[in-house]
């Protein structure tokens, strides 16, 4: 059974859901390595972003290209309004971050029920064609997945390495004092590093609503893999976060192709709980005193 | 004990012993039986957070405690004192095993990894289907005595073991072990260098917190007659974490105030679930942003402003 059809299907697998979970693993560790945030609501966002693709694409029915950016957009900017209700009462305060935010999961969770019911719908697909490469048969909506993730991830690395606003954030994770004397307006650049993180949530939960359906506990998934994620990565650290997602994506592909989903879970889980006893910060992340 | 105590004393035992007689609601009952329950479990865990770790996969513990006496009882035929003994010793054995591991991580990482840990045991019980029943669980599980069967007799029989749970929490925390607790929570290294075996105290009050949830696994599962996988997910181990942090969690009262709060609430609230679910949230939320203390630190404070201040003191 093992033949190049099958291995090339479940990489271009293993390449999309790599993607998606870097996606949201960005956002986390990105909370996290600023504010010192660690947000259980995180998957929420990614559900709003599954539904407001959903709303826009099957109720208005907007073409995707229009769609996806205007509701990804809309998300991450209204989700300012919690930022300001919430999230600013947490940052620095890791202990009770994590607890408060997981009553704001369960408040956005039930919520999103009272509002939109428990019954799964189906976002229209952006493109129903198949592209064959030899024997390998790629599905053209996987293949603009990966391309908008991909491209996502390049925007976000040119935006924290190339502009002002990226290394008042990095200066601001290194040591938030000394970023602060130097005159970064630590409150506008928290609000910018919010920003961006539900921006990359949002993003992940409309492309992952794309590949399976939405429902108003599209969020548990996405946040339990960028759990494990940033584990693996090691917490606060970006290119941990690509490591990781890369990691468990294939893991995903490769062992739930093969032995079935449970087993993968199992694997991963298991090698999370052992990389936790043995190298708690992660495989790239730095040891905290 | 001064003579106000001796009388508070008497006056909540009347009151625990003598308010199933003054209704006949059998739903009463009920909710009095899951306050029993729910606060062993809420004080167990309350000993481990004295301790400093935040644990997410206590109910898990209790999910050992409740399979482990259920299939003793009903797949091997064994009366129940010892299925409860054997769903205790499996709970406590399986803490003994991983506490030495975890309880060496601190802080986040013992709550991602108690979370995670808790996951691992859902998914476990859910693929294992021919032992536990996987999601559909194992149904009309009898009743600890045949005699058993009213909510009130139940109640009483929960209540035993709730004093003996509670106070055995209180006990332990009052006690010089208690205050070697405390220290290694506020300060582990100056603990160990005071002499106080820190991971050998962790692990013994690891150990004891979860066989006291392996017990209260056991008595709930034979009251509700069934067990499955969703009574002993993550999210009812946030729960406990909640019924601690409404409460307070520097003291014990704290996690009883926030067990009967938590536990009457949505029984209270049953035809609205959603709503019940999203204020939850929002009174998580709102102590952990503005009252980390909880309701333990509420009353500290209005009876602080309610004492009149002593005159030449600044305030």
């Amino acid at each position: 059974m093992l033949n190049a059809t099958i291995l090339g299907q479940v990489f271009v697998n293993g390449v999309s859901l790599s993607a998606i979970y870097i996606l949201v693993a960005l956002g986390f560790t990105l909370l996290f390595g600023i504010m010192r945030v660690v947000n259980f609501a995180h998957g929420e966002f990614a559900m709003l972003g599954a539904f407001a693709l959903f709303y826009l694409m099957k109720t208005l029915e907007w073409h995707w290209a229009f769609a996806l950016p205007v509701g990804v957009i809309g998300v991450a900017a209204a989700s300012l309004v919690l930022e300001w209700l919430v999230f600013r009462w947490f940052y620095q305060r890791m202990f009770e971050s994590m607890i408060g935010l997981l009553g704001l999961n369960m408040m956005m969770m039930f919520g999103a029920v009272q509002l939109w019911d428990v019954h799964e719908r189906n976002i229209p697909t952006m493109s129903g064609d198949v592209l064959m490469m030899g024997d390998i048969i790629i599905p053209v909506d996987r293949l603009i997945v990966v391309i908008i993730a991909l491209t996502a991830l390049a925007g976000f690395y040119l935006f924290i390495r190339h502009t002002r606003a990226g290394l008042a954030m990095r200066a601001a994770a290194q040591d938030l004092e000394t970023a602060e004397t130097q005159g970064v307006d630590t409150r506008r650049t928290y609000k910018i590093a919010f920003f961006v993180a539900i921006l990359l949530a949002a993003l992940a939960g409309a492309l992952w609503g794309q590949i399976y359906a939405v429902s108003p506990f599209l969020g548990e998934r996405p946040l339990l893999m960028a759990f494990i994620v940033v584990i693996l990565g090691g917490m606060g650290s970006i290119p941990g976060a690509a490591l990781g997602g890369v990691l468990l994506g294939f893991t995903e592909s490769f062992v739930g192709t093969f032995y079935g989903a449970a087993a993968s879970a199992f694997l991963s889980f298991g090698v999370v709980i052992l990389l936790l006893i043995v190298r708690p910060w992660g495989i790239l992340g730095t040891p905290e005193n | 004990m001064s003579a106000r105590k001796w009388i508070i004393a008497l006056i909540a035992t009347v009151a625990l012993l003598g308010w199933p007689w003054l209704t006949e609601d059998k739903f009463l009952h009920h909710v009095g039986v899951l306050i029993c329950l729910t606060s062993i479990a809420a004080c167990s865990l309350h000993l481990i957070i004295r301790t400093g770790h935040v644990s997410l996969c206590h109910t898990a513990f209790m999910g050992f405690g409740a399979y482990g006496s259920v299939i003793s009882v009903m797949q091997f035929g064994l009366p129940w004192p010892v299925g409860l003994l054997i769903g205790t010793a499996l709970a406590a054995g399986v803490a003994a095993i991983i506490g030495p591991i975890v309880l060496r991580l601190t802080g986040k990482y013992f709550v991602l990894i108690t979370f995670l840990m808790g996951e691992v045991v859902r998914m476990a019980i859910i693929e294992n289907t021919a032992i536990t029943g996987g999601s559909n669980g194992i149904f009309n599980v009898p009743p600890p005595f045949p005699f058993l069967t009213s909510n009130r007799a139940y109640y009483y029989f929960a209540l035993a073991f709730a004093v003996f749970g509670v106070g055995l929490c209180a006990r332990i925390l009052t006690s010089e072990f208690g205050r070697a607790i405390n220290a290694i929570r506020e300060g582990e290294r100056l603990a160990e260098c005071s002499g106080v075996p820190v991971i050998r105290f962790k692990v013994i009050v690891f150990v004891i917190a979860c066989a006291l949830a392996g017990m209260t696994g056991s008595l709930q599962g034979h009251y509700i007659k069934f067990v499955g996988p969703d009574a002993y997910s993550g999210f009812q181990s946030l729960n406990l974490v909640v019924m601690n942090v409404i409460g307070g969690m520097t003291s014990l009262a704290g996690a009883l105030i926030g067990t009967v709060f938590m536990v009457t609430l949505p029984e209270l609230l049953r035809g609205y679930v959603n709503l019940q679910q999203i204020m939850f949230g929002a009174i998580l939320f709102a102590t952990m942003a503005f009252l980390p203390g909880g309701i333990i630190e509420a009353i500290r404070r209005i009876r602080a402003l309610l004492k009149p201040s002593k005159p030449g003191l600044a305030t």
